[in-house]
């Protein structure tokens, strides 16, 4: 029953992984030997450092972001039974229904000030000018807003489904001992989920890597370039198709797969994540 | 059912390394009816359908619909397959300087397949082609800058059409308190209407493969000195003319008295309701004031397309042909579709027939348009690197920013240093 996911595993997983470490040490203008270099050279690159700070400051936003406010509304939204449910649930995934790229249009309205249906809430803050906000420092918190909103949904009911998996007699027993909601949410639900929620995080983490829709659109529309090779990705479309270095691309794209690999693996194993299925016994 | 998922991988691993195998390319039957695949942007699918009706007997015209900033990565990833490339593409000049790389190798030289009367009629037009002294590509349409104005506020407050760019810096010292501005400058306009006329060598090829980026050049650094005391007065917009603010209280009230800007920028910036929205009868095209005297008169230019033709075309002259009909044709110029201002002299000349009728200006600007048009600053080239994705990061951003004229152009000429190696240039700084 396994090999149908094997089968596609292995055409659409491994198969490109090979394809891009074969490409990865291709010749280039910079490296007209190929091999090994490409992966520096990358390194080495002006604008490396730059998109891995800026992708370094949206992952440490993001991701608790995510955790924080994810695993808190589905524990609210699991407090709220009854007929107000389902249209909660309904709600938390409209904003979800959003994609990457119709979400940077939405919140370019909503920024910018003289569009924007809350601009009076905006020139409180003192902000009446587009360029106000659209400024290279405001670029991280921008993206992550973005990203917030077109993910934070799905999630939300997605880690309500897991809330739902807690068996009922176990918060029965917490309630006659006298556990009020607050203990009850804090001490059994949250530690019963966590496996979901490292899951999620694992998740999270990876799209947040790879951010790229956010600010290659901010960059095409009315501030043309202005957060141009802004991520790690940008950067590595930027090799392949403005600098004929699909070998530098490729090198980058690897380096992003193997934190990737390696983030997911340190925290699976500093968790219990595979408790109860046989992989890691304590 | 372990067989069947055996056969499942089986199957797609030979489907995937047949995909890697399908290169050779096929070789013409020379009585099948030609074919060719045209990759154009909206603004030129009328042209190409025109010449597809025209054709339709001798050869099967495919017209794909590409975005222009697309052109680039949907070439490279044709060269990736070996296969799939178009016969002719629209794009940017910098797109064709990639195209003729070797690395990429998709331009064609058009020496021997384009007539010496073609390239004698675009005159200085189609400089922007000219690598190294062979054509590889065909200029679309010119985007030259002139000073609009609006003869209106000109009258109101007694001003005088300025020549030179001390009388526009003068003039528009005297728009000061009155409410009025001389144009925005937070956008690519800077970089075209004021560095690139002023010749400030920021991509200047100087040999193969040598671009000279010199922001410490007299012609930039002049720049600076005569536009930051307009910035500092507040005669001048720190926004970009397409910014929603600038647009909201600047532009549809009617305050932009003048304004350095493209061939385009009459029909497309400052026309439409939804734009700047100026009412009819009040804008007129003026010269673009000159720097000094002698030739230090260049215009900058902001956009102009070109055609390039596949080197791996079956029918290089069809596919030529083909460029040099959507570039030079009379259908093209008076096509109610034709929306700027084409670099071929011929088409150019119809097309004034239509533009110098217009209603909407105060006066003909086209004598403006054409006096520009073959003085284009030819010190910056079409270079492999993102030249214009840099404006955007950079020298936008620092002037959006509050930053001072100065800081935006060293910040520019910096990050240009650093990224034309990138492209295999030498990069002098002096």
């Amino acid at each position: 029953m396994f090999t149908p996911y094997l089968a596609l595993l292995l055409a659409f997983g491994v198969w490109p992984i090979v394809v891009a470490a074969i490409t990865s040490f291709e010749p280039s203008i910079l490296n007209p030997g190929g091999g090994p270099l490409n992966y520096l050279v990358v390194l080495q690159d002006f604008r490396f450092l730059p998109a891995l700070i800026n992708v370094g400051i949206f992952l440490a936003m993001y991701v608790p972001a995510m955790l924080i406010v994810v695993a808190l509304m589905s524990l609210l939204l699991d407090t709220v039974q009854g007929r107000w449910n389902l249209p909660l649930r309904l709600t938390y995934l409209v904003p979800a229904s959003l994609t990457g790229a119709t979400a940077v249009l939405v919140w370019y309205f909503l920024l910018e000030p003289t569009l924007s249906p809350y601009q009076d809430a905006l020139a409180a803050l003192g902000i009446t000018q587009g360029t106000q906000i659209w400024q290279a420092q405001n670029l991280g918190w921008i993206f992550v807003l973005m990203a917030f909103f077109t993910g934070a949904g799905n999630w939300i009911v997605v880690q309500y489904g897991s809330l739902q998996s807690i068996p009922d007699d176990i918060l029965e027993a917490a309630r006659i001992d006298g556990a009020n909601a607050v203990q009850i949410a804090w001490q059994i639900k949250l530690p019963l989920i966590k496996k979901y929620l490292v899951y999620m995080g694992i998740l999270v983490f990876a799209a947040g890597l790879q951010v790229f829709v956010e600010p290659q659109l901010i960059s095409a529309s009315v501030y043309p370039g202005l957060a141009a090779n802004w991520s790690l990705n940008q950067l590595a479309y930027t090799f392949a198709f403005q600098q004929n270095n699909l070998g530098g691309a490729a090198a980058l794209s690897l380096m992003l797969l193997v934190v990737c690999v390696i983030a997911a693996v340190f925290v699976i194993f500093r968790t219990d994540f595979f408790d109860g299925i046989g992989v890691k016994r304590k | 059912m372990k067989r069947l998922s055996l056969a499942i991988v089986a199957v797609a691993a030979v489907t995937i390394s047949l995909t890697g195998c399908t290169n050779a390319a096929p070789a013409v039957d020379p009585d099948a009816k030609p074919s060719l695949l045209f990759w154009v942007d909206t603004p030129r699918v009328p042209q190409a359908e025109a010449y597809q009706e025209l054709m339709a007997d001798e050869i099967d015209i495919t017209i794909e619909v590409i975005a222009q900033a697309d052109a680039q990565t949907k070439i490279t990833l044709a060269n990736r397959a070996g296969s799939g490339w178009p016969d002719i593409i629209f794009g940017t000049a910098a797109d064709t300087a990639l195209f003729l790389d070797p690395s990429n190798g998709f331009a064609a030289d058009l020496t021997d397949v384009v007539s010496q009367e073609i390239f004698d009629g675009f005159g200085e037009g189609n400089s922007d082609c000219l690598f190294d002294g062979t054509y590889y590509c065909l200029k679309n349409d010119l985007a030259n800058t002139v000073l609009w104005y609006n003869t209106v506020i000109f009258d109101e407050l007694g001003l005088t059409v300025p020549t030179t760019m001390d009388e526009f810096a003068a003039t528009a010292l005297q728009l000061e308190g009155t409410g009025y501005v001389a144009g925005a400058v937070g956008d690519q306009g800077y970089y075209a209407g004021f560095l690139q006329s002023s010749e400030c060598p920021l991509a200047d090829v100087t040999a193969p493969n040598v671009v000279r980026i010199a922001p410490n050049d007299p012609k930039c650094t002049r720049v600076a000195e005569l536009m930051q005391p307009l910035l500092d007065a507040g005669v001048v917009d720190s926004r970009s003319s397409f910014d929603a603010g600038f647009i909201a209280d600047v532009a549809q009230q009617n305050k932009v008295a003048m304004t350095i800007g493209p061939s385009w920028f009459g029909d497309f910036v400052i026309r439409p309701a939804e734009s700047w929205g100026v009412p009819a009868g009040q804008i007129a095209a003026a010269n673009m004031p000159a720097w000094g005297s002698g030739d230090d008169d260049r215009s900058g230019a902001w956009g102009g397309g070109v055609f390039t033709v596949s080197s791996h075309s079956l029918y290089p002259q069809l596919a030529a042909d083909a460029a040099v009909w959507m570039t030079t044709s009379d259908v093209m110029a008076q096509l109610e579709t034709t929306p700027t201002f084409p670099a071929y002299g011929p088409a150019n000349q119809l097309w004034e027939a239509r533009i110098s009728a217009d209603p909407y200006y105060a006066s003909n600007p086209y004598p403006a348009m054409a006096a520009g048009a073959n003085k284009i600053s030819q010190v910056d080239r079409p270079v492999r690197f993102a030249f214009v994705a840099q404006i955007g990061s950079t020298l936008q951003a620092t002037i959006n920013g509050g930053g001072s004229l100065e800081q935006a152009l060293n910040d520019f000429a910096v990050s240009l240093q650093n990224l034309a190696p990138g492209s295999g240039y030498q990069v002098e700084t002096e």
